[in-house]
């Protein structure tokens, strides 16, 4: 049984500071999955949680343990690696075995462990072979199984997907929620893929220039984004966030127009907003439908017929592009003009400091 | 036409490389079988009489079976020079290229003050006297590895930075400390860069003339090389047997680069990652 407490995490390389002050809980057995731009602190983070990087300032808790000066070996954990990191020159048997060996494990109790693991990968048939004989996926499972033998309480997955091509990608990325399923245990998860989150997690955190911008589960990051830039990353294709101006303020009714938006009322926390303000309206390209009422008015500047779904980016008059994503195939021409409605229900107001303002 | 060129060229360089290679192996084979008349000629013409057996006998019996402890001596000195030298030449590259500190500029200049500054006799021998090992097998061991050591090192540190890191950090989460990620995980895939310096090296140190004769003085303590002297003096040398003498000593490099030019191992790190 282990979850993971991490306290006013802090990592400086010199002066300049990566990781600013971390807090997160994480319960036994929580999927959770670190998500953010290339360069946000990902990986330092997790490095720091598997030992690889020291830890600055604050605490790290695995389990009941204050694990900051704790050797990576001793802190029950195991790691998944980007580029594999398999060690070529042993077969794929010695590759899974070979914590197992350093830690004198009996070799018939070793041999058990890596079938074991092998027989749950189904890669039984590729023990006898080195690295550079396996495929990418099958270096990637060869990787997990290494983890898997260690049997420790907290898996970290740094990127694991990203050197796949995009069958594979989804296809291991299903094994992986399965193992996840089966064995129950606690796994971290670094991604800069933001479906690959949605998918898998329990629990998202969002990071940001090593801040965390939001925590929750991937629904309530989709549907309640604290911020503008979880609003923007979350969600594929992203959300449009479109510049506008109150107009009035009537309890927790906003009244918010600008030059490609005709007047809206939205519900909205609206303590401190008053006439005049900027504001930024947040409406998904999925919200977005055409209507004769509606009050968008644009021009089709480009059209992806999937079959279906189809995705229209749309130009407005200010200037500001437009994703829409409507239902069904629908055949719309170049040029031609579209007017789109939206739910208000649906959209989100983000006052100038980017925070959301979310109805109570 | 535009093909005959490279095809001539390369047949020069062929026959140029067996002149200069061939011939004079072929002179030290022809000389050391004639007898002792013949071979102060020395001059490029078929032996009139086989005496390779009895030469043999002779350069190995010769004061008192010599030439056989200086075998047993450059054989002791180049395995274990050549031995310290991969792990500590593999250590030190391992540690430049992996743990980056203040320190590195300073080993940096260190190595190639090595490599460029030639070592001094008199102070060295006035060192190795203080601290005993003056005229010791394991001093000159020490010699030959701190001498070398630089060029090693060289070797292996480019190789050493296109071995991915998280290769040792996979090693480090499995468990393994310090000296199990070096010897269990980094030198067996430095093992093409071993194998150069194996080479390099020990036909350097087998062959090395100076630094024996200098640091390793008396009988009981000769290397090969310092055998050519049995048969050397200023009026009389016995050129059968002196080039009897070469053409023993010629053979251990000759069976090193052998065997280990079969050994030729390239990607040995295809497959660590991505591909
Ligand atoms: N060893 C290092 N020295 C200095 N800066 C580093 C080092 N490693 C990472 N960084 C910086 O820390 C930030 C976070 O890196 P990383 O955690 O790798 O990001 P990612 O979220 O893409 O995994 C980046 O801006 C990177 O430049
Ligand atoms: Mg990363």
């Amino acid at each position: 049984m282990a979850g993971l407490d991490l306290k006013d995490l802090r990592k400086n390389y010199g002066t300049v500071e990566v990781i600013k002050g971390v807090d997160l809980s994480i319960d036994h057995g929580e999927f959770v999955v670190f998500v953010g731009p290339s360069g946000c602190g990902k990986s330092t983070l997790l490095r720091m949680i598997a030992g690889l990087e020291e830890i600055t300032g604050g605490e790290l808790w695995i389990g009941d343990r204050l694990c900051n000066t704790v050797e990576p070996r001793d802190r029950g954990i195991a790691m998944v690696f980007q580029n594999y990191a398999l060690y070529p020159h042993m077969t794929v048997y010695d590759n899974v075995g070979f914590g197992l060996k350093l830690a004198k494990t009996p070799k018939a109790e070793r041999d058990r462990r890596i079938r074991e693991a092998a027989r749950i990968l189904q890669m039984e048939h590729l023990l006898q072979r080195k690295p550079s004989q396996l495929s990418g996926g099958q270096r990637q499972r060869v990787a997990i199984g290494r983890a898997i033998v260690r049997q420790p309480e907290v898996f970290l997955f740094d990127e694991p997907l990203s050197n796949l091509d995009a069958a594979l990608r989804v296809e291991t990325r299903m094994e992986i929620a399965k193992l996840h399923q089966d064995l129950g245990t606690t796994m971290v998860y670094v991604t800069h893929d933001q479906v690959e989150a949605m998918t898998l997690a329990d629990k998202i955190v969002v990071l940001d220039r090593g801040v965390v911008q939001q925590v929750g589960s991937p629904i309530e990051l989709y549907q309640r984004p604290a911020n503008l830039f979880v609003a923007g990353f979350i969600g594929s294709p992203k959300m449009n966030l479109l510049p506008a101006t109150v107009d009035a303020v009537e309890g927790d009714i906003v009244r918010v127009s600008s030059r490609d938006l005709a007047a809206t009322a939205i519900r909205a926390r609206s303590d401190g907003l008053k006439k005049g303000d900027s504001i930024t309206l947040g409406v998904r390209p999925h919200a977005l439908v055409p209507n004769q009422n509606g009050n968008v008015v644009g021009q089709v500047a480009l059209v992806e017929r999937l079959g279906n779904e189809t995705n229209v980016s749309v130009r407005l008059p200010g200037g500001t592009p437009l994703m829409v994503v409507l239902d069904g195939d629908r055949a719309l021409r170049l040029g031609e003009s579209i007017i789109l409605g939206f739910d208000p229900a649906q959209a989100l107001l983000f006052d100038q400091s980017g925070v959301a303002r979310e109805p109570l | 036409m535009s093909k005959a060129g490279p095809i001539v060229g390369g047949i020069a360089a062929i026959v140029i490389s067996a002149l200069v290679f061939l011939v004079p192996f072929a002179f030290i084979i022809l000389t050391a079988f004639k007898d002792r008349a013949q071979a102060a000629a020395l001059d490029f013409t078929w032996p009139a009489s086989f005496n390779l057996w009895t030469n043999l006998v002779e350069v190995v019996t010769t004061r008192n079976w010599m030439l056989v402890t200086a075998f047993i001596n450059s054989t002791i000195l180049t395995v274990s020079s050549v031995t310290l030298l991969v792990v500590f030449a593999a250590m030190v590259g391992f540690i430049l290229a992996r743990r980056k500190s203040r320190w590195n500029p300073l080993v940096e200049f260190l190595i190639l003050a090595g490599l460029m500054i030639p070592p001094a006799v008199v102070p060295t021998i006035w060192l190795m006297q203080g601290l005993g090992l003056f005229g010791k097998l394991h001093g000159l061991v020490l010699i030959e590895v701190a001498y070398n050591l630089p060029f090693s090192i060289i070797l292996y540190r480019a190789f050493i930075a296109t071995i991915p890191r998280e290769l040792d950090e996979a090693a480090i989460i499995d468990g393994a400390r310090p000296l199990d990620v070096f010897f269990r995980v980094i030198l067996p895939l430095l093992w093409p860069v071993t194998v150069t310096n194996i080479v390099v090296q020990s036909v350097g140190i087998f062959n090395d003339f100076t630094n024996p004769l200098y640091y390793l003085p008396g009988n009981q303590n000769a290397t090969v090389q310092l055998t050519l002297y049995n048969f050397q003096s200023q009026f009389n040398t016995s050129y059968n047997l002196l080039f009897t003498n070469i053409l023993l000593i010629t053979i251990p490099p000759l069976i090193v680069f052998l065997f280990f030019n079969r050994q030729i191992v390239a990607g040995m790190t295809a497959g660590a990652v991505k591909g």
